[in-house]
């Protein structure tokens, strides 16, 4: 069970890492509208060739063996409670890293989903 | 435009995301139950590895993975990650819902109260006060 937690909590944490590089390599970018194929594959180009979307890719491929490795020898009932932990690690890690506002509403926002998710996958 | 709300396309794309994501998972389960190995252990990591990297179905949901990416990649330009991130829990509403009307399966009254406190969430998380313009 132990081993499961630890599992489960380093995959989140590869998992978050990952999805906050994302959003910084998004962040990077200019405006722009996105219409038509054109610019959706020019976008998808541009964010290709940046350095930190594979450092994210990386982190998130390291979170995502875990994340089976855990997933091949516990259940689900116990693999996604643990999981759902990563909304309230993406809320502060996006608010340290990425400088995102925390306000009330987010606050109490994402608490509530976690805890819906809790209610939803222990039963 | 960038106005970082949470538009009614953006949440679209968002369900659109997870779906996609929930088949991923799906399709991966199936995938690593077939390979018939319970327990991984520093011993049969390798034998793990090696059996997985020939499953279609693994890879299928890989597959679907990097569709998402770019789905989320786009969802991720427009808004917040810690915006995006919670309402992205709509595959936890629609899953059981889904499962419901056409595998006939049981609802618990549990699963319908984490279901209403998660919609309540996505809803707090929506009405969250924007930046009014990131500096870039």
């Amino acid at each position: 069970m132990v081993k499961i937690l630890i599992l489960v909590v380093l995959a989140e944490i590869c998992t978050v890492i990952g999805q906050i590089l994302f959003k910084k390599t998004t962040n990077t970018l200019e405006q722009r509208s996105l219409r038509g194929v054109h610019t959706h594959i020019q976008f998808l180009k541009d964010i290709l060739i940046q350095p930190s979307i594979w450092f994210g890719f990386f982190s998130m491929a390291i979170g995502l063996v875990i994340w089976l490795i855990a997933l091949a020898q516990a259940d689900l009932s116990i693999v996604f409670p643990i999981g759902s932990l990563q909304y309230i690690l993406v809320l502060f890690l996006a608010h340290i890293l990425l400088g995102e506002k925390i306000d009330r509403m987010k606050f109490i926002g994402t608490f509530l989903v976690v805890f819906g998710i809790i209610l939803i996958t222990i039963s | 435009m960038k106005n970082n709300n949470l538009t009614l396309k953006i949440f679209a794309l968002i369900v659109l995301n997870d779906i996609g994501d929930t088949i991923a998972q799906l399709l991966m389960k199936k995938g690593l139950v077939q390979t018939g190995i319970s327990s991984v252990t520093f011993g049969n990591i390798i034998e793990f590895a090696s059996r997985n990297i020939l499953s279609g179905l693994l890879w299928l949901g890989i597959l679907f993975y990097a569709l998402n990416f770019f789905i989320w990649i786009i969802i991720l330009y427009k808004i917040d990650l810690s915006i995006a991130s919670p309402v992205g829990s709509t595959s936890y509403i629609f899953v059981p819902i889904v499962a419901m009307i056409f595998l006939h399966e049981h609802v618990s009254m549990l699963r319908w109260i984490g279901i209403i406190v998660i919609i309540l969430g996505i809803h707090f998380v929506s009405q969250s006060k924007k930046p009014i313009e990131k500096a870039i």
